[in-house]
């Protein structure tokens, strides 16, 4: 359990911080994926047809936890689904892709972009966004994690074919894009009516997949178009890119990306002192390492270290993990996680931080 | 000379990506009378390094990767029936996939690629594959080493079952478990103890030759 008590909610915490206010304490967001089923005790696949399980678990993540937004969102496969790719659905485990939508790109004309309202797990999505937003979005603030519409344009024709694409066929690759485009911003647009807010997760977009030429080329201009979209609707974003992203950081910023969530495997300073006038930056505790292999003492040093190395960031920083918590993540962990932004509390001071990394709270 | 020159321009079109080159340049390859074998480790491979070399220096990225392995491919289908038989009697075998929960190959099929450029005969279970598959080829094909992969954080504890199941069926001594993929680290391989990890394909496929090498060495001690 935790050691400390927030004295704010998080979305009293949110609105402070907007406004330049004092808060209690740093934003916190430990990121968990489809480990809310073991907050709310349900079991994976329930998520995946009956609204109230997804509102549920979303629910009993933030009472558990109290971390600074809650996100529904089961993975990244609902848009392409809706679009015709075929999905696997283990009993306890996070749903996959199985076939991608089209074979072959002779087949581009035959996608079109979804009717959120009808198609296939959409529907339970937007259900369980009301629920969460009528139960919890006075205290919280309540995001749609969206899959980004490059990211879905490989699950329409498959990873391995659309990357050969990106070098053989780029038209393909225009049209791949444009047609999730159209798909993600009805995804978008349903949801916001919802009241929820919008946050991105952009997994393909990484550079550990393609090169910033191929981002720029084929990604940025559709990940554009849906930040002002999203944009014109009075809305900020956030965006998550797995992976290396140091390459992009600059062409986000220049799209009007609000804030950013980094990966572990880049340097949290560098991105910092490279766009952290530009963004807010979030990240980047080792899911892997950390969270579900390490001990509480473990992921509270990394918290700490990475807290120092960002906290004095010009557009704000959020402590996140660097990705996806693994389902079995400790629950402990994940506690000693906000327990660490607990424990500075408010303002952070360099002597505050010194004194925290310099003694051990846990004794494993 | 024609022979190193003719192995250069092998490498060359695998690192250009250009398939059609790469098979081309085989057939002429085993025409001339050169040895395949050599065509495969000192041309294609070389290429194949050369590639993994520019992706470690974000020179390429992996569209870029997976076509230079599609030119090696189509190089190899050519000069792989030209193999003479006392070349293959070195060969270790590989059983190697992506673990269950994660269809994301590209990273296996890397590994796959360098493991057979290493000398390595491999079995690929494909992605999505569950524990007890891994273990049940690799007790068929008596392999020396199981190479499981994932992109997934979701998907990693279904490593270190496949780990377990080993030791239960009695053939973790025997085998070489290497682990890879995105969320993968040093630490999490050794957690669940693992034998070998490497972020990238071409270094994880030299890890794993040295490691069953090194295994089969030390068997051989024990057993005088």
């Amino acid at each position: 359990m935790s050691q400390f008590k927030d004295l704010m909610t998080p979305l009293e915490r949110a609105r402070a911080m907007s406004a330049g206010q004092p808060v209690d304490r740093l934003q916190c967001n430990p990121n968990l994926s489809n480990g809310i089923a073991r907050i709310s005790g349900c079991r994976i696949s329930e998520f995946n047809h009956d609204p109230r399980a997804l509102a549920d678990a979303v629910i009993a993540t933030h009472r558990r936890f109290g971390g600074d937004g809650a996100k529904v969102f089961t993975d990244l496969f609902t848009v392409a689904e809706a679009m015709g790719a075929k999905i696997k659905f283990p009993d306890d485990d996070t749903a996959d892709l199985l076939e991608p939508a089209i074979d072959d790109v002779s087949r581009i004309d035959e996608l079109e972009p979804i009717d959120p309202e009808k198609a296939c797990r959409i529907p339970t999505h937007l259900k369980a966004m009301e629920m969460v937003v009528d139960e919890i979005s006075s205290e919280v603030p309540c995001t749609a994690l969206v899959v980004g519409p490059f990211t879905t344009a490989f699950f329409l024709i498959g990873v391995e074919k659309m990357t050969r694409l990106m070098v053989r066929d780029p038209q393909s690759v225009d049209r791949l894009c444009q047609v999730s485009l159209e798909s993600t911003l009805r995804y978008v647009d349903a949801a916001a009516s919802r009241g929820m807010g919008i946050s991105i997760a952009e997994p393909l977009s990484s550079c550990t997949v393609v090169s910033p030429k191929h981002f720029r080329r084929y990604a940025a201009p559709v990940v554009g178009k849906l930040l002002n979209h999203i944009k014109d609707k009075g809305m900020g974003t956030s965006m998550h890119i797995c992976g290396k992203t140091d390459g992009i950081w600059e062409d986000l910023a220049d799209m009007g990306l609000n804030a950013l969530s980094i990966d572990n495997v880049v340097p949290l300073p560098g991105c910092v002192s490279k766009v952290g006038d530009r963004m807010k930056i979030m990240g980047k505790v080792d899911p892997s390492s950390v969270m579900f292999a390490g001990t509480r003492e473990e992921v509270r040093k990394a918290c700490l270290s990475d807290i120092r190395d960002a906290y004095r960031s010009p557009k704000g920083f959020a402590l996140m993990s660097g990705c996806g918590l693994p389902v079995e993540t400790p629950i402990r962990n994940i506690d000693a996680m906000m327990d660490a932004t607990r424990e500075l509390g408010w303002p952070i001071t360099e002597e505050k931080l010194e004194k925290a990394l310099a003694i051990d709270r846990y004794d494993d | 000379m024609e022979k190193e020159n003719m192995l250069k321009e092998l490498a060359r079109s695998v690192v250009d990506m250009d398939e059609e080159t790469s098979a081309k340049l085989s057939k002429n390859y085993v025409e001339a009378g050169f040895d395949a074998y050599d065509g495969i480790s000192s041309g294609l491979s070389v290429g194949m390094d050369e590639a993994g070399r520019l992706y470690e220096e974000e020179e390429y990225y992996i569209p870029e990767l997976l076509l230079c392995s599609d030119a090696m491919y189509a190089g190899l289908d050519v000069l792989k029936p030209h193999l003479r038989r006392d070349d293959s009697s070195e060969t270790y075998k590989a059983v190697v996939g992506v673990v269950e929960g994660d269809t994301h190959d590209i990273g296996k099929n890397l590994f796959k690629v360098m493991l057979e450029t290493v000398g390595f005969e491999v079995y690929d279970l494909g992605r999505d594959v569950p524990p007890k598959e891994f273990v049940d080829k690799a007790i068929e094909v008596g392999a020396h080493l199981v190479g499981m992969s994932t992109l997934m954080t979701t998907t990693m504890p279904n490593m270190p079952v496949v780990v377990d199941l080993l030791k239960a069926k009695g053939i973790r001594d025997k085998t070489i478990v290497m682990v890879g993929g995105g969320p993968i680290s040093r630490n999490f391989a050794q957690k669940i103890g693992a034998d070998g990890y490497e972020p990238e394909a071409s270094a994880g496929a030299r890890l794993a030759r040295k490691l069953v090498t090194t295994k089969l060495e030390t068997m051989s001690h024990v057993a005088v």
